[in-house]
């Protein structure tokens, strides 16, 4: 995939919505320069689970995930030199991408100010919890955090006990892929000013645009959406099959006589049942039937079964059942990535396909300074003896 | 105007629901003439116009199908063009469209749009540099490419539950780790490929200035579902662990949940990443004694007295108003925040000050008023990008689009109005079956409501 192509970006910060954001500029075929603090490295390093469960800096599942195809550098962008060579590099880069707090960005000179003083055509992108304005700027928050503000942790989990928070990290997702896009925006916009920008994205926000049934039930109807339901139709939710989870649906362009037929409980053909009215009006004793019609079934027969009926059911797959999944594998989904630390296995792709340009992983996640040769004296020509230089002060 | 980042692109919008419309509500946003391929046979409309609500004071009014609170949200900006795709004509002029415009969004499975001949080699010969997007729930290729979807099934489906549920009690007086999934909720997944796909459709029009080429986005909801995930699956590839459900607890750190305060469905959240933050929290609960409990006294004791300190913590957060304890934790330091439900987001003082809503008025004053649009989650210094307007009426392009963008004569469009190829009013349908707001909460489809709400906008209570 060659979107990209000759676009160069730098990224600051670490853990997840920046390297998120930069991975997906990576995959799409820009060239990205992961910068870590010597030392240390991205926090993502010490985060959990590891690779055969070593925590060693170097087998952190989240990094290796989130840094592939990216290049790496040490460089210590707190010290008077090491915001020199970062200066260097901002020239020569299309877009930056940081998810510093607001605070330590003025700092070191990251901010938009100190950025574009070093490169007027840099696209600037900050990514932070709450954005760079408004009275809770500087509060710090994690992605538990950043779920409950935006108004989306009020809705997951069920009505009768307390919100429960996302899987692995989705906010920081959510704001890398929105980073993404705003990212391109402002360089799309530079093809014909030829200037760059600043682009500010705040993770509660773009969690927050996810309402758009929650946000319009209050401002139409002085509604408040809640959890869902413990009881009701037991459409749409997660139910019990035999060796697993489905969720079961009336959705899609097919009569209930169809749904009916699939779970194959005769008592599911009763004229009560065929309207949506009738439906809600009976819903209990229908969960009850629902309940005993899947208890026949394996999960991946009904999926399979309801789709072949042009009907829209689901399934609970674990990361195991996704590894074995037929049309992910034709998909050529999974891709062999050989690391020298944590050793080859096979990784998830990416969504968005392109027709004739396969995902490829050119490289795996950089080992910490990995690239650092590569970066300033192949693209700095910076000297051995001033690299060596460099190594003794700590700067690299 | 000058600087609206997709000023003078076309993009022929095809979709349907939440996911794809919604990319083109922010292409209108970034500036793009957004067309929107409607219909006026209610057979084939889109849901979001009619079943999806909601509507004003829970009343869909006369012309209903213009009307929906969810529709407005997915549809800002944009115009609407009615075509019968059923018809000759209707195909000969969405192909003419196609012609002269840089964008096309749609949502069919890929049997129905090949049937259509909207398949990108088909498409391709009539915009050579055209950017198609097909959203599906499996893809163009692979054994399920021809299974429908919808995002609230799909969510499990590509792994979410694996990675979500409820802490349950265990033995030992401890809390383990739930055999059940949950969800995210909310039509997750279609956020997931909305923005994936806005992605693709800014890294495309990028390269198409620079090389001339157009790109066909085949977009899998249930394999970008999948990648959201990655880094859990690679726990398996490396480690063989299929599942990870922590309940509101973290893998590493500890406390970190959601705790309950008084009243109804009101809650906390708080986490601590390090000492000095466990310190500033028994600070904040007015406990500084607590720092010095042998039992908390490090990461390590923290995490494995979880049960306790999470009680001691809900003791705390159920003596005091949400309000007042983000407060005194936002004070200290201590990572928190408010579980906000959509009332308190809307009047919420951080986010309003920063415009995350945009209030637009509509045209005629007995329609909607002034209603409130959700923005985006972010900004760009210099460039203008913000809610256009409101959704389109059904049908409302259909002259602008046919007569002057693609020249045809009046008398043509008389007959395509005549022959039902294009209309201005839903046909074949009825208005939306209503449920009153109290039944609405007696089956948990809302959680409440305010009786006194009256469409004003502001909360009453």
């Amino acid at each position: 995939m060659d979107l990209l192509k000759g676009v160069r970006v730098l990224e600051l910060g670490g853990d997840t919505s920046a390297p998120f954001c930069a991975r997906l500029l990576a995959d799409y075929g820009a060239e990205v320069i992961k910068i870590e603090p010597p030392g240390s490295g991205d926090p993502a390093r010490r985060k959990g689970p590891f690779a055969g469960d070593d925590p060693h800096p170097e087998k952190s599942l989240p990094f290796l995930y989130l840094n592939t195809n990216k290049l790496g550098i040490t460089l210590d962008v707190s010290s008077t030199t090491g915001r020199g060579i970062l200066k260097r590099l901002v020239t020569e880069a299309d877009i930056l991408v940081q998810n510093l707090g607001p605070v330590e960005s003025e700092e070191l000179g990251l901010d938009y100010a100190g950025l574009s003083a070093s490169n007027p055509a840099v696209v600037a992108v900050s990514i932070t919890p709450f954005g760079l304005s408004g009275p809770l700027r500087d509060c710090p928050a994690g992605d538990i955090e950043v779920f409950a503000y935006s108004s989306h942790l009020y809705h997951s989990g069920d009505s009768d006990r307390e919100p429960l928070r996302n899987a692995l990290d989705q906010s920081w997702y959510v704001a890398g892929v929105n980073a993404a896009t705003a990212a391109m925006s402002a360089l799309f916009q530079r093809l014909f000013t030829g200037a760059g920008q600043q682009v500010e994205v705040s993770a509660v926000e773009c969690l927050a645009t996810h309402m758009v049934q929650a946000v319009p039930y209050f401002d139409y109807m002085g509604a408040i959406k809640g959890r869902r339901p413990v009881r009701g139709s037991g459409f749409e939710e997660l139910m019990p099959a035999r060796d697993g989870y489905v969720v079961p649906s009336v959705q899609g362009s097919q009569p209930w006589a169809v749904v009916a037929e699939l779970i194959g409980l005769e008592e599911l053909k009763d004229e009560r049942f065929l309207s949506g009215a009738g439906r809600i009006e009976h819903g209990e004793e229908l969960k009850e039937l629902l309940i005993r019609g899947l208890a026949e079934w394996d999960r991946k027969p009904l999926f399979e079964a309801s789709g072949e009926r042009r009907l829209v059911f689901g399934m609970a797959q674990d990361a195991g059942d996704l590894y074995d999944c037929p049309h992910l594998a034709e998909r050529d989904f999974f891709v062999e990535v050989d690391h020298p630390v944590a050793v080859s296995a096979l990784y998830p792709g990416f969504g968005p396909l392109l027709e004739g340009e396969p995902y490829q992983v050119r490289r795996p996640a950089p080992l910490l300074g990995e690239h650092n040769r590569e970066v300033f004296s192949g693209r700095l020509g910076l000297s051995d003896d001033e690299m060596v230089c460099l190594r003794a002060g700590g700067v690299i | 105007m000058g600087n609206s980042p997709l000023a003078g692109m076309r993009v022929v919008d095809l979709s349907r629901v939440f996911a794809m419309p919604y990319v083109g509500a922010y292409l209108a946003d970034l500036g793009a003439e957004v067309i929107k391929i409607d219909t006026h046979h209610a057979a084939f409309v889109d849901t979001t116009r009619t079943i999806t609500g909601p509507y004003l004071n829970n009343e869909p009014g006369e012309d209903f199908w213009n009307r929906a609170g969810t529709f407005q949200t997915l549809n800002r900006g944009k115009r609407s063009l009615t075509l019968d795709l059923r018809s000759e004509d209707g195909m000969r002029q969405l192909l003419d469209l196609i012609s002269i415009s840089d964008i096309v969004l749609e949502n069919f499975t890929p049997r129905v749009s090949v049937r259509f001949g909207l398949d990108y080699a088909s498409l391709r010969t009539a915009r050579p540099d055209l950017i198609l997007v097909s959203n599906t729930g499996y893809g163009h290729s692979g054994p399920w490419s021809a299974f429908g979807a919808m995002a609230s099934a799909l969510e499990p489906t590509h792994g979410s539950g694996a990675f979500m549920g409820y802490l349950e009690p265990g033995g030992d007086s401890k809390l383990t780790g739930s055999a059940v999934p949950n969800k995210i909720g909310n039509s997750y997944t279609d956020f997931l490929a909305c923005w994936s796909a806005q992605f693709a459709i800014l890294s495309a029009l990028y390269r198409r200035v620079l090389t001339g080429r157009g790109t066909w986005v085949d977009l899998a909801m249930y394999q970008t579902g999948v990648s959201f995930f990655g880094e859990g699956l690679l726990d398996f590839a490396y480690n063989g662990r299929r599942t990870r459900r922590l309940g509101n607890r973290h893998l590493s750190l500890s406390p970190h949940g959601c705790y309950p305060c008084p009243g109804e469905d009101c809650w906390v959240v708080l986490s601590v990443r390090d000492d000095g933050e466990w310190v500033a929290l028994c600070k904040a609960m007015r406990q500084p004694a607590l720092a010095s409990d042998p039992r908390f006294a490090d990461p390590m004791d923290r995490y494995e007295n979880q049960d306790e300190l999470d009680g001691l913590i809900s003791e705390w957060t159920s003596a005091h108003s949400q309000v007042e304890i983000v407060a005194a934790l936002q004070e200290h330091g201590v990572p928190a925040a408010p579980v906000q439900n959509a009332a308190q987001l809307l009047h919420d003082e951080h986010t309003s000050g920063r415009r995350l809503f945009e209030q637009i008025d509509f045209p005629q004053p007995a329609a909607l008023g002034s209603r409130t649009f959700l923005g985006r989650g972010w900004r760009l210094s210099e460039a203008d990008v913000r809610v256009r307007g409101p959704a389109p009426d059904l049908g409302e392009a259909n002259s602008y689009v046919l007569a002057e963008m693609l020249g045809l004569s009046q008398d043509t469009i008389t007959r395509l109005l005549d022959e039902k190829v294009i209309g201005e009013e839903l046909s074949g349908g009825t208005a939306p079956g209503v449920v009153p707001l109290e039944r609405q909460a007696e089956l948990g489809w809302i959680a409440r409501y305010d009786e006194n709400y009256g469409g004003t906008g502001q909360p009453c209570s």
